[in-house]
């Protein structure tokens, strides 16, 4: 039995992370969940994400996050890394704007989807 | 800000993609892009039921969503949205979200455009709604407004 995806190798959708079209992260706090946008600076196989200083809450470190790198307004044009991981605190990429605190994602689980590409699967259920 | 002000109106008339955050029962969170309409002082998101969005808002209806125009490159606004949801499987509310969301993503030169240069993927797409419909029906997200602010890049 066939399935069809839309999931891809997250490795075929680096791009996202050298254009980096929108970011985001999640994290939870007491007040529920907080969504902040950032600007992501991928480096060395890092993710280092930037949030602004005004920013009224931030992750803690060793706190679990989700980072969200997204494009596309169109459904085939829709595309997407989204990394499951935990953040540590982390000094400024180089040639990055230091108006910012900077955090690295550690990624635990990498998933990454592109409605452009669907094609069947085996079914592994 | 109130969620009523012209501004806050005004992105979520151009805005095409909303980024809701969620938190599991266990209060793992979550963020995923998805599709949406705002009739009548509320935000509805497109979904179904068997998706991460949708059962984390079962279980704790506290969401933030974010907002950009991404099709204005010289706007570096985002705009946040806190509010509570809840998901609406009635046919009152699939109907008028599948209309709206109809005329905002379809029936446009640019959505037109993207189904016909990917019209050779239709098999695929209708083959991969079947599935989803297998797995739970579609639903809607819908989010009351609480607070409004604005973030910049």
């Amino acid at each position: 039995m066939k399935q069809v995806t839309r999931d891809i190798d997250p490795a075929s959708a680096r791009d996202l992370l050298e254009r980096v079209p929108r970011a985001c992260i999640c994290f939870a706090s007491e007040q529920g969940p907080q969504a902040q946008p950032i600007v992501l600076v991928w480096q060395d196989g890092r993710y280092l994400a930037g949030l602004s200083l005004d920013a009224d809450r931030q992750p803690s470190s060793g706190q679990e996050v989700v980072l969200l790198i997204d494009e596309g307004i169109y459904y085939f044009d829709l595309r997407a890394i989204y990394i499951r991981g935990q953040v540590k605190q982390a000094s400024a990429p180089r040639d990055a704007p230091s108006s910012r605190t900077w955090f690295e994602v550690v990624p635990l689980k990498t998933v990454a989807w592109d409605y452009g590409m669907f094609r069947e699967v085996r079914d592994e259920r | 800000m109130n969620v009523d002000d012209p501004a806050v109106l005004d992105v979520l008339r151009r805005s095409m993609v909303a980024r809701i955050a969620t938190l599991s029962r266990n209060g793992r969170p979550s963020i995923n892009p998805l599709y949406f309409v705002a009739p009548h002082g509320h935000i509805w998101l497109g979904t179904s039921e068997w998706t991460l969005a949708a059962r984390n808002a079962k279980a704790d209806p506290r969401v933030s969503v974010l907002f950009q125009v991404e099709r204005d490159a010289s706007d570096h606004r985002v705009l946040r949205i806190r509010g509570r949801a809840s998901v609406r499987t009635d046919q009152q509310a699939q109907r008028s979200y599948g209309f709206r969301a109809v005329r905002k993503y379809l029936l446009t030169p640019g959505g037109i455009r993207n189904h016909l240069t990917h019209i050779r993927q239709f098999p695929l797409r209708l083959h991969y709604g079947a599935q989803s419909a297998e797995k739970g029906q579609s639903c809607v997200i819908e989010v009351t407004p609480v607070e409004a602010e604005w973030l910049e890049l």
